[in-house]
């Protein structure tokens, strides 16, 4: 974009996703698979999963966020104030999962089966869900940007977290870890369906809002991101996991290499998601009608 | 209480800068920073073309979603009206940038820049960082030039009639397309003017309600 096009054109917002910003992408992802990942360990019992989640969260997403930051050294003001907006409620739920999980972990390491473990695997739970809701109503929340302003956003971050926590979990299990992979891969199987069918209704709805909405809709299926969409979201996150998944369906059991294939695949696609959300963030211009 | 307001009349706007340089003057804004924007735009089709310049500011809104976005408190809300940031509370998250569909905020990333670049910073860069000491790391706005209006109405002056106590931009601008003053005083001439010009704000379908109009007849 030329500056002289600034806020006169439709406007994508960079501080989120260009240079600096990149961390805020990938704390974003890390925020989805390190919750969706406990979120699944703890329905399969997978201390490993659990673990590995929980790790995710405190160095991944906990680092990315801090490192972003203007001022990182100022960042408890943020948990001070939790009435002011999502971010700091975000933030809290973070530090909240972090003391909780590791609590949860040592109980479930040391002492499994105690009330306290469970007590503390529900606080941690919640946390974990909220760890990964957050971010949709951070976004959710700014009206200038029509593809982030809609209620479905929450949702979908939490339906594709979950689902990259199937994804994850599965790759935890060919690596040794104690996990039913035939659950998972139905789990995974369900999501995979209603996350295809969540995005295009997504993607459906804004094109009615307004023409701002309209135009983000063809930047991601035409423009500039349409590879990263098409390649990132619509192949490798939809399309070849379901085929695995649904040939696995029929054949009894997905070899290894496919199942790894599929895993892979999951990852670019929670990559590539956050990053066309991100990317086509665009604000309608500030002189009215006119550029239109 | 007032409630600070401006009213830019686009049909005098020359698109001379002047607001744009008086800002940054006033505040001895780094490299790359501008508080004040002149937005241009052509449409229609050749013979049929027409330019409009929309000087843009902080539109200062009565239900801003800076404030309401800022996670450390750091931006708030006068009485006055003013939207201001408290630079040594701001954390640099950049939320509030996102979330301000008017695109009127800056992060101010590199403190280090000068405006010729390898030279070292020139006599006025100097006084300025100890003038007005800018966080490097934080996001900046304009301010209404509240440094301006605090003083002059403690000096009994008034903000919008007397020089010293109006902001910047508004006594550069020699086309005198900028009006400033209370909106809440129906009979200031900011008022006056929105009232009998039809004033009207940027996309209020967002619900900012912001106290930077514009006038065009």
């Amino acid at each position: 974009m030329k500056p002289y096009e600034w806020m006169v054109k439709y406007t994508p917002q960079t501080e989120w996703i260009e240079r600096r910003g990149i961390l805020m992408w990938l704390a974003e992802v890390s925020g989805g698979l390190g919750g969706g990942l406990y979120l699944v360990s703890l329905y399969l019992n997978s201390l490993w999963g659990m673990f590995i989640g929980w790790l995710i969260i405190l160095l991944l997403k906990g680092g990315f966020h801090i490192a972003y930051l203007g001022k990182p050294l100022r960042f408890w003001r943020i948990i001070l104030k939790p009435q002011t907006s999502w971010i700091a409620r975000g933030l809290i739920f973070v530090v909240l999962f972090i003391g909780f999980g590791a609590i949860q972990l040592a109980f479930t390491y040391w002492l499994p089966g105690t009330a306290w473990e469970v007590v503390f695997k529900i606080l941690a739970g919640i946390m974990a869900f909220g760890v990964i809701i957050y971010t949709g109503f951070v976004m959710n929340y700014v009206n200038g940007i029509p593809l982030w302003n809609t209620a479905l956003l929450p949702v979908l971050f939490v339906i594709c977290g979950v689902l990259d926590g199937f994804g994850l979990v599965m790759a935890i299990a060919l690596g040794g870890g104690n996990v039913d992979i035939m659950v998972a891969e139905a789990g995974s199987r369900l999501l995979l369906i209603a996350s295809a069918l969540l995005i295009v209704i997504y993607l459906w709805s804004t094109t009615y809002m307004g023409p701002t909405g309209k135009y983000t809709v063809m930047e991601l299926i035409r423009g500039n991101i349409a590879p990263v969409f098409w390649v990132g979201v619509a192949l490798c996150g939809i399309i070849i996991p379901i085929v695995i998944s649904v040939s696995s369906y029929f054949a009894g059991e997905a070899s290894s290499p496919l199942l790894i294939t599929g895993i892979i695949c999951d990852m670019i696609g929670a990559f590539s998601l956050k990053y066309c959300i991100l990317k086509a963030g665009i604000y309608s211009p500030l002189i009215p009608s006119t550029a239109y | 209480m007032a409630r600070w307001g401006m009213v830019i009349d686009l049909q005098k706007c020359v698109g001379c800068y002047s607001c744009v340089i008086a800002c940054k003057q006033e505040h001895f804004l780094p490299p790359d920073i501008f508080w004040n924007r002149i937005v241009i735009s052509e449409t229609g089709k050749y013979p049929m073309v027409t330019k409009q310049m929309y000087p843009v500011l902080c539109n200062h809104c009565q239900e801003a979603a800076c404030v309401k976005a800022c996670p450390s408190g750091a931006t708030t809300r006068r009485e006055d009206g003013i939207v201001t940031i408290n630079y040594d509370e701001c954390v640099g998250c950049r939320y509030c940038l996102i979330a301000c569909p008017y695109q009127q905020r800056t992060f101010y990333a590199d403190g280090k820049k000068e405006y010729f670049p390898g030279q070292g910073l020139t006599e006025l860069e100097i006084i300025g960082r100890k003038l007005y000491p800018l966080q490097p790391g934080t996001v900046m706005k304009c301010n209404f030039c509240q440094e301006r209006v605090d003083e002059g109405i403690q000096q009994g002056l008034k903000p919008g009639v007397d020089r010293e106590a109006t902001p910047a931009c508004v006594i550069a601008c020699p086309a005198k397309a900028r009006y400033f003053g209370d909106l809440d005083d129906p009979d200031s001439e900011v008022s006056k003017l929105i009232k009998e010009k039809k004033g009207f704000q940027l996309h209020p379908e967002y619900g900012t309600d912001p106290s930077v109009y514009y006038i065009t007849r």
